[in-house]
């Protein structure tokens, strides 16, 4: 199911955090809205949720207006960042919560809620109550409690930001398998970059309420559209006054580039950063290889050319 | 934790045994010497009699109006925030801060059949100074942030997101209330009641200005204790109290539960990993 988001503002007092923010989510993929902390997109998800109320645009469903359309009417389903597991209730009844509502049957309610734990493989904790719980296995059952009541949009708010760095790289792979395979249409909002390359196949990048860029992973890394985006999506250092990632900063001889002198350099296994002062007195840094130092062997004290890589 | 030192650990006992066992212990001695025969005939005079039929229905009144004002009101100020509620937040205290006694002037002032709420009701004919609606209003006033202080904390730090989850899911306002909110607050609420309860059983100068302390009408089990003690009839002051302090201690106890459930939910949640 498509979203489409025209011209939303939103503001709390004299503060807007969204600004006239419009896109067009298309049906079953998987879209990252991707921005530092304060950028709206929280604010923006729980708006399509319809957990916050507009001050201006439209939100349409596949084509239905829910601009005024309450939450509980929406069918969409929403993962808090801490999980917002319901601790009084089990697992269990914590899945069931969407279908109960419906006033599914209750043999009905035990099949589906037994299926949807499989899926998040929960389905041994169903007696368990949530602080019972790991982290990850918390998330499972929220993402399974969302998916219990069928939803036409999924929408997850950092979903991988409260786990530990090796539970949430697991839990990303997973994510997006369940997506693909269920074809649901969901927006995940997150602050981490390589999180949202890995994990979505179209990207929104906000900044201060409003998009910044949209595109694919690679085409928003590869041709950042402004220098937020560039500095925002990876590691960036300026030559000649523009951003470029420091591993398109080639070494070169004095004669062939940029002449200046190697001021540091560090090793952190693969990859080895040498900074050079150029006679400028600014400063840029090359990523190198493992394999290209060891060829290399840059020295502190050095004096080098540095230049832009030649893509061929 | 560091353990406490000895001697402070004594001292605090010391103090306290001082303060309320020693009292507790003769009133309670004292109520019980001559024996059960005496007990049950000064529980069945009947001014103590009525006193303690009329605190009870007081209280049955009082409490789950005041649980229910207390659990809107915390709900209203944290989850609704606006310059209103917080103003109310900020009074909402005002009655701990007032002595109970002035609290009584004040609603006579306003209530009274001459005052200026209590004319066009006097009108209506509902009396509320010297009956029964006041000794209830004087109970609110006195109580009125007992359930509500509890529960204010905890809503704040629990946060809205299973109620915005739930929502999401499908369940309107009230189910939301019943299965997620209420579920989540219960502890606390049943510790605000208590001391709700526990204000409203043993509230005295308030009461004594709104009832106009009329035996066997307006008089609630204090004012009777009050009363017997100013009639030289102490046998039956004591009689009374200790029916006051075994309800105390009663509520004590539920209270101390309360807490203790309290505290194992916080220790649950320090201890979830985030």
């Amino acid at each position: 199911m498509s979203i489409s988001l025209e011209h939303l503002v939103k503001s709390y007092g004299n503060d807007t955090v969204i600004r006239d923010f419009s896109d067009v989510v298309p049906d079953g993929s998987l879209t990252a809205l991707l921005g530092p902390s304060g950028s709206g997109k929280s604010t923006l998800l729980k708006m399509i949720a319809g957990l916050e109320s507009l001050d201006g645009g439209r939100i349409v469903l596949h084509g239905r207006d829910v601009t005024n359309v309450p939450a509980r009417h929406r069918n969409i389903g929403f993962c808090f960042q801490d999980y917002a597991p319901f601790y009084q209730l089990s697992v269990f009844e914590n899945v069931a919560y969407g279908l109960r509502v419906r006033k599914m049957p209750k043999d009905q309610i035990a099949r589906e809620v037994e299926e949807m734990l499989r899926l998040v493989r929960l389905d041994a904790f169903a007696d368990r109550f949530p602080r019972q719980l790991s982290g990850g296995q918390r998330q499972r059952m929220a993402l399974a409690r969302a998916l219990a009541i069928k939803p036409d949009v999924l929408l997850l708010d950092e979903p991988f930001a409260a786990l530990d760095a090796q539970v949430g790289a697991e839990l990303r792979l997973w994510v997006r398998s369940l997506q693909r395979e269920l074809g649901i249409t969901t927006i995940l909002v997150t602050h981490n970059q390589s999180e949202a390359m890995e994990v979505a196949d179209r990207v929104v990048i906000m900044n201060n309420g409003q998009i910044e860029q949209v595109g694919v992973p690679a085409e928003v890394y590869d041709r950042p559209s402004s220098d937020f985006v560039h500095s925002f999506l990876g590691p960036t250092t300026y030559l000649e006054g523009r951003p470029l990632r420091p591993h398109d900063v080639e070494l070169v001889s004095v004669t062939d580039g940029q002449s200046g002198i190697i001021t540091d350099v560090i090793r952190l296994g693969f990859e080895v950063r040498v900074v050079v002062t150029l006679a400028d007195g600014s400063s840029v840094w090359a990523q190198l290889t493992h394999d290209d130092a060891q060829y290399r062997n840059p020295s502190i004290g050095e004096s080098v050319g540095v230049r832009r890589r030649v893509v061929r | 934790m560091q353990r406490s030192p000895l001697w402070l650990r004594y001292a605090v006992i010391a103090w306290v045994f001082t303060l309320v066992g020693v009292p507790l212990i003769f009133l309670f001695d004292k109520a019980g010497a001559p024996g059960w025969s005496a007990i049950w005939s000064a529980l069945h005079n009947s001014a103590t009699d009525h006193a303690i039929g009329l605190t009870f229905r007081v209280a049955l009144v009082a409490v789950p109006l005041n649980t229910i004002v207390g659990i809107g009101a915390a709900l209203w100020i944290v989850r609704h925030p606006s310059r209103l509620s917080q103003l109310v937040d900020r009074i909402i205290d005002v009655p701990l801060a007032i002595s109970p006694i002035i609290i009584g002037l004040m609603l006579e002032l306003a209530y009274a059949h001459t005052g200026w709420l209590g004319r066009p009701l006097a009108a209506l004919g509902i009396k509320i100074i010297f009956s029964f609606p006041g000794i209830v209003m004087a109970c609110l006033f006195v109580s009125l942030p007992m359930v509500s202080r509890q529960l204010i904390p905890l809503l704040r730090e629990i946060g809205n997101n299973q109620e915005l989850t739930a929502s999401s899911l499908g369940a309107g306002p009230i189910r939301i209330f019943m299965t997620i909110t209420l579920r989540s607050i219960m502890w606390a609420t049943a510790y605000g009641v208590s001391l709700t309860l526990a204000r409203v059983l043993g509230e005295y100068g308030a009461v004594l200005i709104v009832s106009g302390n009329i035996t066997g009408v307006t008089q609630t089990l204090t004012l009777d204790i009050g009363n017997n003690f100013d009639n030289y009839n102490a046998y039956q002051g004591f009689v009374g109290a200790s029916v006051l302090a075994t309800t105390s201690v009663v509520i004590l106890l539920i209270l101390g539960l309360a807490r203790h459930r309290e505290r194992k939910r916080h220790e649950h949640l320090a201890r979830a990993p985030r």
